[in-house]
Order: structure tokens, then C-alpha cells, then sequence
């Protein structure tokens, strides 16, 4: 067998007890004075790559619901709230030379109230076109219910229908306080009766409790507004989602100074960076767990030389070279340390799994945004983590090693 | 043939401000086939003066030469030396716990560079030789002190180095045992021709040998066994 690292070769002397540790591994390295440095490792290691894992779910969950429940571009008229049914079809027959774009849908939004007798909550207004027969892009997320929206019906956010103690088949009030009629009383809100046909339940969490959504003609006239739109919501092919900003850019050349495009990164790009940063915030301060392990580490290699003394007096004086003796137990203990960090990461991934299906703790949603748990066991990161974790143990190998040097033959043989 | 001398070799200890003068002017020459050992009193630096001649340890004052080579511990070619040319027998067997006796006795020819089953191969065949063909997979906890004494000989000798040194090779065994290895000794001795120096309290197995030394006073001392029996100092 050929065993070349790229530094440097093995020795015939290193190879056999190479091979010699990994033919017999019970009398080699399952040995007592490895059971702190495995157990330091294997947990330090454990909880990094547990709370790499979850925290690359949560980064990647809050991405899929962020990406999966907003426009990825958004359209909008500068100079007005509203574009005409008519400059829509203008600017939607342009939009038809952009392959990237999966599809454009004319909406309407704005923020109203909703209201169950005394229970009132302040919504977001959405309106699509249902009767066209074109589909909803957040169909998906309708978990209960009617995936189409007739009029005078509507589809509620599920913690904004657990607030107002509403469900499917039930109406709500929905009141928009118009500022153009003030009278004597105060604001004259223009109001609507909707009939709940179906539950909205993306995992973002503003969204699930404050969306209201309902036709076009119905928004039009709780808002008292000619047929328009808002807002056109571009959705792109998931392989243009990330250069969405470019295409942006694109669009609005093309399209002049009368239209502003928002990309999704404008809005959510900073959240994913500071959630990114706290992952790698994270990483790094459970990385000194494995260098509090490596103490460990540096006890085992010593215990290991203070045992051994005999066998390196005896290797020496057979003519082995201190760096053959040195890498002999580098083998040892870094094989045992190999194992250890993959045992680490399985546990890892096994607690960050038990974690996620653990059902007494859920995320506050207001607080992170989505409420659920969810672990990404991604190679990238471990790597990341047995490359680190490897190097850290690797360091509290040679440090003890170095005293091999100092050792002469005769002090360890006289002292017997 | 010379292989082995160490001439005027002189060597001091320092311990806590006080000086211990081991060897003066000890002089030593190993021809191929002689069989030399070394008796003294406890302290006397017989050890010491073994080691020396080992290459394991450094000296103030003289020469040791091996195969004609001016030679000492600290220079870079002495491993090998040690490797190759010299063959180590301890008072306690030294045998690497987690190897077989068929692999410590390969260690010396697998440092030297040698394959493992080239290495394995002289080593089944010396075992075989020193009577421990059934022993050559038991772990040394495994094997009688004799037996381990005999692994520990094999090792030595697997190089075939110029020279074996053994500092109390038998020291640590029972008389029975003791035997053995002494038998295993001279038989080496006088079928292969392999040169030994033996370091030994043991003035009975001394006399076996063909030239016996007495160090006291750091020197080295011939005892002539005809006419002097008992062991008694001649210069």
C-alpha cells in the first residue's frame, strides 16, 4: 500500500503501524486514556455541527418563504399608487422579450382592517386576478381550502384568522379608512363583508397574519378605485432569483423613469446577510468548544508519550528518527481524533434532527420571523466543520509531540 | 576483523554539584566472533560504558570506532549506525506492547527501509531459530520472561549487525530461563560467529565468555579465568 501524503511520504516504519492501527483497531485506539479526548471531541464537535445545521435550516427556510411568498420583482408606477388596466398590458407585452421571467402577475395591495365585532386587526389587502383563469403564484400556501377566490370571498392569513377566532366558511368585516371623506364623526371607512374559503399558511409570519386575500373587483371597490393595479409581481426562473437585482436594473432601463422595479434582494437581501453572519458568528464561537476539547486532546498525546516512554527509548534506539517516532503516535491519536470528529458530526446531525421534530418548543414567529425548527445538514458546512475541527486537533497533536525531541535515550531507559 | 573499539573513553556525571567520574581511559576492542563480557560492581558504569559503545550516549574524552569508522551518538548518521551495524538486548525485554513477536522482531528491518513481508520473513525464520516458531503471534504479555528475553535477541540480531551488546540480558529472569537465553547466546556465538559484549553481574556465565573484562574505577580490567578463577583484578 502506497500512502503519500502531499507534504510528505510515509516511512515504511510509519506505514506499518499505520496499517497495524487500522488492523487492529480494538488494541490500538479504543484504549482508556482516549475516552475525555473522544467524548470532548465527539460533543464539541456535536453541538457545532448541530447548531451549523439549524442554524443553515433557518437561514435556508426563511430564504425558501421569503423567496416562495414575495414577488421576486415588483413593478410599481412613480408617479402614482395605481397603474391603468391598459399601461399594464403595455408594460407586461414588454416584458415578454425577458426569458428569465416565469410569470407576471397584476395585483393590488394595501393595508386595511379586519374586524370580528370588537376584535379588529390591522391587514394587508391582496387582490389577484382569479376569473382569467391565469394562477395564483402563491397557490401553494393556501393550506386549507378553495384555491380560487370568487367575489365576496376571500382567503385569510392562518394566524390573523386565529386572532379574529375566524375559520373556513365564516365571514369578516374588512375596513379601509379613506382619507379623501372625513366628516364631523372622523374618517370615513369604506367597508366589506368577506366569506372565509381558505387558510393562508406560508411560515413567514407576517405574512400569515396579516394577508387577506380576495379578487381584483372587490378590492377595486373597498377602495374605490377605478379597475388598476398596484403592483405588477414578476416571479423568475429559480435560477435567475439570485441575480434578480440585474434583471431589475434591466427592466427599469427599459422600461424608463416612469416605472420603479423593486428586487426581492432590496427588501430581504440585509435579513439573509445578518442571518448568514450570526450562522458564521455562531460557527466561530462554538469552534472554541473544539479548542476546549483539544485540551483533551494535548492531556491524551501526553499521557500517551509518558506511557510509551519504553517503546520510544527502544524505536529511537533501533534507529528510528524522532519524527518517525513523533508521527507514529500523530497516526494514533490523529486516527482516533479522525473518528472522533465524524462521530461528532453524526451526532450533530442527529441532534439537530431530534431538534427539529421535537414538538415542546417552537420559534416566535414575531420574533424570527418563521416558526419552525428546521435543520439543513449541508456538505459545504461540514466540511467546513471537519476541515476546522481537524486542524484544531491536528495543532493539539504536535504541540505535546515536541518534546519527543527533547527526550534522550538514555534519560527514558535510566528511568525505567 | 575489528568491529567494534572504544579507546581512552572517559565520561563524568554532574549530579546536584557533585561530580561522578563513571569511566577513565576505558579501552575496548571487539573483533568479529569474540563473545566479551563485563562484570563490576553495581554503579560501577558498565552500563554506561555499554551505552557508549551503542552509540546511545555521549562520552567526554576518547574514540569509538565501528568497522574502523570514527563514530559518536550525536552525529547524524548514528541511528542508522545503531540500525544496522549494533544489536540491542536490555535488562527488560523493551518489546513494543501492541506488536507481536514476529513484529517487534521485523521493527529493526522495517526502520531500516525493508517491506514488511521481507521483514516478517527473516523474522519467522529467526524465531524459528531461537525455538519460538509457535510463539511468533503472541503479544508480549503473552510469553514467558525467557521467551520474551529470546524475542529481544531476535530483534537484535535480525539486521545482522557486526555487533550485539546486551547489558544484563539475563538479569531479570530465573536461573532456568537464564540458561536459555545464555545457551541461545553462545550458540549464536559459535555457529554464526556473531560477536557479543555482555554486561553481566553473573561471574559464572562470564567465564563462558572468550574475553572477560572487571570495570572498576572507570577502567577496564582482562580477567584471565586460568589463572584466576575467582574473578580476582589482573591490569
Amino acid at each position: 500500500m502506497r500512502l503519500i501524503s502531499s507534504k510528505w511520504k510515509f516511512s515504511k516504519l510509519e506505514q506499518f503501524f499505520l496499517l497495524r492501527y487500522i488492523n487492529a483497531p480494538k488494541r490500538n485506539l479504543m484504549r482508556f486514556s482516549f475516552v475525555f479526548m473522544v467524548s470532548g471531541i465527539v460533543l464539541s464537535v456535536g453541538i457545532l455541527s448541530a447548531g451549523l445545521n439549524l442554524f443553515e435550516g433557518y437561514e435556508k427556510s426563511l430564504k425558501d418563504v421569503l423567496l416562495g411568498s414575495f414577488p421576486h420583482i415588483s413593478l410599481q408606477d412613480a408617479n402614482s399608487e395605481y397603474f391603468s388596466k391598459e399601461r399594464a398590458d403595455q408594460i407586461i407585452q414588454k416584458l415578454n422579450k425577458y426569458p428569465q421571467i416565469a410569470s407576471v402577475t397584476p395585483s393590488i395591495s394595501y393595508a386595511v382592517m379586519a374586524s370580528n365585532g370588537d376584535r379588529v386587526r390591522g391587514a394587508s389587502l391582496n387582490a389577484y386576478d382569479f376569473s382569467s383563469g391565469s394562477s395564483f403564484p402563491y397557490s401553494q400556501y393556501i393550506t386549507q381550502g378553495s384555491h380560487r377566490v370568487n367575489n365576496g370571498e376571500a382567503v385569510i392569513g392562518k394566524y390573523l384568522a386565529k386572532e379574529l377566532g375566524k375559520g373556513i366558511g365564516d365571514s369578516i368585516n374588512v375596513f379601509y379608512p379613506r382619507f379623501d371623506r372625513i366628516s364631523a364623526m372622523g374618517l370615513f371607512s369604506s367597508e366589506r363583508n368577506f366569506r372565509i374559503v381558505g387558510i393562508y399558511s406560508s411560515g413567514y409570519y407576517e405574512n400569515d397574519r396579516s394577508h387577506i386575500i380576495c379578487s381584483l373587483s372587490d378590492a377595486e371597490a373597498l377602495l374605490n378605485i377605478n379597475p388598476s393595479f398596484s403592483r405588477l409581481e414578476l416571479r423568475l426562473d429559480s435560477e435567475y432569483i439570485e441575480s434578480a437585482s440585474v434583471l431589475a436594473n434591466a427592466i427599469q432601463s427599459d422600461l424608463g423613469i416612469d416605472i420603479v422595479a423593486y428586487p426581492w434582494s432590496i427588501f430581504s437581501a440585509g435579513l439573509l446577510k445578518l442571518v448568514a453572519m450570526e450562522k458564521w458568528l455562531i460557527f466561530i464561537i462554538f469552534s472554541f468548544l473544539v479548542l476546549i476539547a483539544g485540551i483533551n486532546v494535548i492531556s491524551a498525546v501526553t499521557t500517551i508519550i509518558l506511557d510509551k516512554k519504553n517503546e520510544i527509548a527502544v524505536l529511537k534506539t533501533l534507529g528510528a528518527k524522532p519524527k518517525e517516532v513523533k508521527g507514529l503516535i500523530a497516526l494514533q491519536v490523529g486516527l482516533v481524533g479522525f473518528f472522533a470528529i465524524i462521530a461528532g458530526q453524526v451526532f450533530g446531525a442527529g441532534l439537530s434532527i431530534l431538534v427539529e421534530k421535537q414538538g415542546f418548543y417552537r420559534l416566535k414567529g414575531d420574533v424570527y420571523f418563521i416558526d419552525t425548527l428546521t435543520a439543513t445538514i449541508s456538505p459545504l458546512n461540514q466540511f467546513v466543520i471537519f476541515a476546522v475541527a481537524a486542524v484544531l486537533v491536528a495543532v493539539c497533536i504536535a504541540y505535546p509531540l515536541k518534546q519527543i525531541d527533547k527526550m534522550q535515550i538514555m534519560d527514558l531507559l535510566r528511568n525505567r | 576483523m575489528q568491529c567494534l573499539a572504544g579507546y581512552s573513553l572517559s565520561k563524568r556525571y554532574i549530579d546536584s554539584d557533585q561530580q561522578i567520574q563513571v569511566l577513565t581511559d576505558a579501552t575496548l576492542e571487539v573483533n568479529e566472533s569474540d563473545l566479551i563480557c563485563i562484570t563490576g560492581q553495581s554503579g560501577c558504569g558498565k552500563s554506561t560504558l555499554l551505552h557508549i559503545l551503542g552509540l546511545l550516549d555521549s562520552y567526554d574524552f576518547g574514540r569509538v570506532l565501528v568497522r574502523g569508522k570514527e563514530i559518536s551518538s550525536s552525529m547524524a548518521d548514528a541511528p542508522k549506525i545503531r540500525n544496522s551495524e549494533i544489536g540491542f538486548v536490555f535488562q527488560f525485554h523493551y518489546l513494543v506492547e501492541d506488536l507481536t513477536a514476529k513484529e517487534n522482531v521485523a521493527l529493526p528491518m522495517i526502520i531500516a527501509g525493508q517491506s514488511s513481508s521481507i521483514a516478517y520473513r527473516h523474522a519467522i525464520d529467526l524465531l524459528s531459530k531461537l525455538g519460538l516458531s509457535d510463539r511468533q503471534n503472541r503479544y508480549p504479555n503473552q510469553l514467558s520472561g525467557g521467551e520474551q528475553q529470546r524475542v529481544s535477541l531476535a530483534r537484535a540480531l535480525i539486521n545482522s549487525p557486526a555487533i550485539v551488546l546486551a547489558d544484563e540480558p539475563t538479569g531479570n529472569l530465573d536461573p532456568k530461563h537464564s540458561a536459555e537465553v545464555w545457551d541461545m547466546i553462545l550458540k549464536l556465538n559459535r555457529e554464526r560467529g556473531q560477536a557479543f559484549v555482555i554486561v553481566t553481574h553473573d561471574h559464572k556465565s562470564a567465564k563462558l565468555a572468550s574475553l572477560t573484562y572487571n570495570l572498576a574505577d572507570g577502567k577496564l580490567n582482562l580477567i584471565d579465568h586460568d589463572t584466576n578463577p575467582s574473578g580476582v583484578i589482573s591490569s
